[in-house]
């Protein structure tokens, strides 16, 4: 279980990955990947590919991320989620609010 | 007068004779009348020449007919030499010392052809043992025949070259092309661990930059320092719209876009894999959006190496003016017009080239039709306040789930519903909190140091989980019971109504699981689901 964040050369691409099980474990962790961003920047990814398990508290902390970056970032984009956990985005209606690939 | 001189002589008197007496002695050489009783001369040389087999035994005619055309039928018949009554001693002596220096030549020639034969089956038999090894190390289980379309052509047997296709846990599609330093068995031992790795990281679906992590780490212990492999490993989402690649010593690939008249050179980044420390390696990878129309074409460097006959290479010019061209985007046409610039020159490296349609992977990774137990399954834990500060039950009971038929497949689902009813039992039961702490603006971030806070002071109270397993339905049931007071239900669920933030996982609880029941006074919570329904 862990958290990986990570920057594009150009500063313009952060993606955060979130290993094992998301969910209220890293609500610190998960805050301060985000919150260190200064400024504005393009996209924010965060990479599910690792992810196998997440309850309603990590879809609260996307939220979370989202209210605080309106404005500053163009585009949250949540990355390579397994089938079960992207239906789980999709019955929440994630798909309205980030771009899920 | 033979014996006198030192050698073994054994006799016959007829030719059949002859025949009987060769078998059991196995003579070096034999002299032969032509006039004889029951077989004559010229019957009995074909068959002793039979009976020798492949050493050479000298049969020397001793004969008084003189006439030309009975010695020329000696020497039709197989006889090496003839010797006319009366002749000198020296004169046979001469003739016998000869033909054994022959024989014995014709039969050194003859253990070490057998020699020859023995290493050279002994080989094949091994050549064929490790081409079966091969042969299975590289059978991914996905070709992805829409997308990709590939030639590789080995310089000898073996391929120092590697191509890899797998696809990932969401449906992403990796392949791997690898070139190791050489050509022939020596480059292609490396591909092995190689190919087994890279499966292996594929089905975990890791990114580009931590396979080629992980590679770069076998190589690295396994390769002799003058040996590593160039190699790119490219991930394309399952929609077909973003392009993940790490490339590491590698020729340039081309991103060729015909529509938008586009052509991107991707050149290679790093380091071939097998040569950097682990602290000195770069896992960057270059990301790309894609559409439909795009085509992605990755070569080693053999393609561009091939030489015509006055020894000119192919280039990267020739080729990126022919991929210019729609007509060559398809690899058979590159390899005929390669073909034709070789003029037949045999190549001395291994050529591989792929191309890639961006476009959606479309797995077929169809529902196959699982199988699910037929046994009704039951079981119940209780956790106290202790346990509940220390542990996480619902991880343990989601895996002992998931140890049924046809449970492993919805593990992330059924932890969802498990979790999502045992925070409630534990967060609303028995610590008391209340969600509208959420809806402040750092409410999120209190909610959990309180909720934190409060389990470390929880020193009473208890939360059952019952698990249950109808196989005529074919669902889980997941009982959760807690010790507290328990909510009003039905004020609980018209507050939901205006959907505010907080109430996500009571939604999600209703939307995934085939049934929720509460009890009346709201201390337990029944979630069903049915396993064959997607």
């Amino acid at each position: 279980m862990s958290l990986k964040t990570s920057t594009s050369a150009d500063g313009q691409t952060v993606t955060i990955e979130v290993k094992g099980k998301f969910d209220f474990n890293f609500v610190q962790d998960f805050r301060s990947a985000y919150s260190a961003i200064e400024g504005s920047i393009d996209t924010i990814i965060v990479d599910l590919r690792e992810t196998e398990y997440m309850d309603s508290s990590a879809l609260g902390m996307l939220l979370n991320m989202q209210k605080t970056l309106s404005g500053r970032v163009n585009n949250i984009k949540i990355s390579n989620c397994k089938p079960q956990i992207k239906k789980i985005l999709q019955i929440s209606r994630f798909d309205k609010k980030f771009d899920i690939d | 007068m033979l014996k006198h001189d030192g050698f073994d002589v054994v006799l016959a008197n007829n030719g059949l004779e002859a025949l009987d007496v060769y078998k059991k002695e196995k003579p070096d050489l034999v002299l032969l009348d032509v006039v004889m009783p029951y077989l004559d001369g010229y019957e009995t040389a074909p068959l002793l020449k039979e009976l020798a087999g492949e050493v050479y035994l000298p049969v020397i005619f001793i004969t008084a007919l003189e006439d030309q055309d009975s010695l020329t039928r000696c020497l039709d018949v197989g006889g090496d030499d003839f010797l006319s009554k009366p002749f000198e001693r020296v004169i046979l002596h001469a003739k016998i010392k000869a033909h054994a220096r022959i024989r014995d030549l014709s039969q050194k020639a003859f253990e070490q052809k057998k020699q020859l034969d023995f290493y050279r089956l002994k080989t094949e038999r091994e050549h064929e043992i490790v081409e079966h090894i091969f042969q299975r190390a590289f059978e991914g289980n996905y070709k992805a025949p829409h997308l990709l379309d590939f030639h590789l052509s080995p310089a000898s047997m073996f391929n120092g070259d590697i191509m890899l296709v797998e696809l990932g846990p969401t449906g992403n599609l990796y392949i791997m092309m690898g070139d190791f330093t050489g050509h022939g068995l020596a480059a292609a031992v490396g591909t092995l661990p190689v190919s087994s790795s890279f499966y292996s990281m594929v089905q975990k679906g890791l990114s580009v930059g931590d396979i080629a992590i992980q590679i770069n780490d076998i190589l690295l212990k396994l390769l002799p320092d003058d040996m590593f492999c160039a190699a790119s490993i490219i991930e394309l989402n399952n929609m077909g719209k973003s392009l993940s690649v790490w490339t590491g010593g590698t020729p340039d690939m081309y991103l060729i876009d015909n529509q938008n008249d586009q052509f991107t050179t991707i050149e290679s980044q790093h380091m071939a894999l097998g040569i950097l420390e682990q602290d000195e390696f770069d896992a960057a990878s270059m990301n790309y959006s894609v559409a439909k129309q795009e085509q992605l074409i990755v070569f080693t460097d053999g393609l561009v190496e091939i030489m015509d006959e006055n020894g000119e290479m192919f280039g990267y010019e020739r080729l990126t003016e022919l991929l210019k061209q729609p007509h060559y985007q398809e690899i058979p046409n590159i390899i005929d017009e390669l073909n034709y610039f070789s003029g037949g020159v045999e190549q001395d490296d291994d050529i591989s080239i792929l191309s890639l349609r961006c476009d959606e992977v479309n797995s077929n990774l169809d529902q196959n039709q699982y199988s699910y137990s037929k046994l009704p399954h039951s079981f119940s834990l209780t956790v106290d306040a202790e346990a509940i500060r220390t542990s996480d039950p619902v991880l343990e009971v989601i895996d002992m789930v998931t140890l049924m038929k046809g449970a492993e497949e919805h593990r992330s689902t059924l932890y969802l519903l498990l979790s999502e009813a045992y925070n409630n039992a534990l967060e609303h039961g028995l610590l008391e909190l209340s969600s509208s702490i959420k809806d402040s603006d750092d409410g999120f971030i209190d909610y959990y140091a309180q909720r934190d806070d409060l389990l470390n002071k929880l020193t009473s109270g208890h939360i059952t989980i019952e698990v249950n397993y109808v196989p005529e339905q074919t669902s889980l049931y997941f009982t959760v019971t807690d010790s507290g007071a328990g909510f009003n239900v039905d004020a609980k669920k018209s507050e939901l109504d205006n959907e505010d933030a907080h109430g996500r996982g009571f939604i999600l609880l209703q939307e995934i699981a085939s049934s929720v029941e509460y009890n009346a006074i709201g201390n337990q919570v029944k979630v069903g689901y049915q396993l064959n329904v997607s």
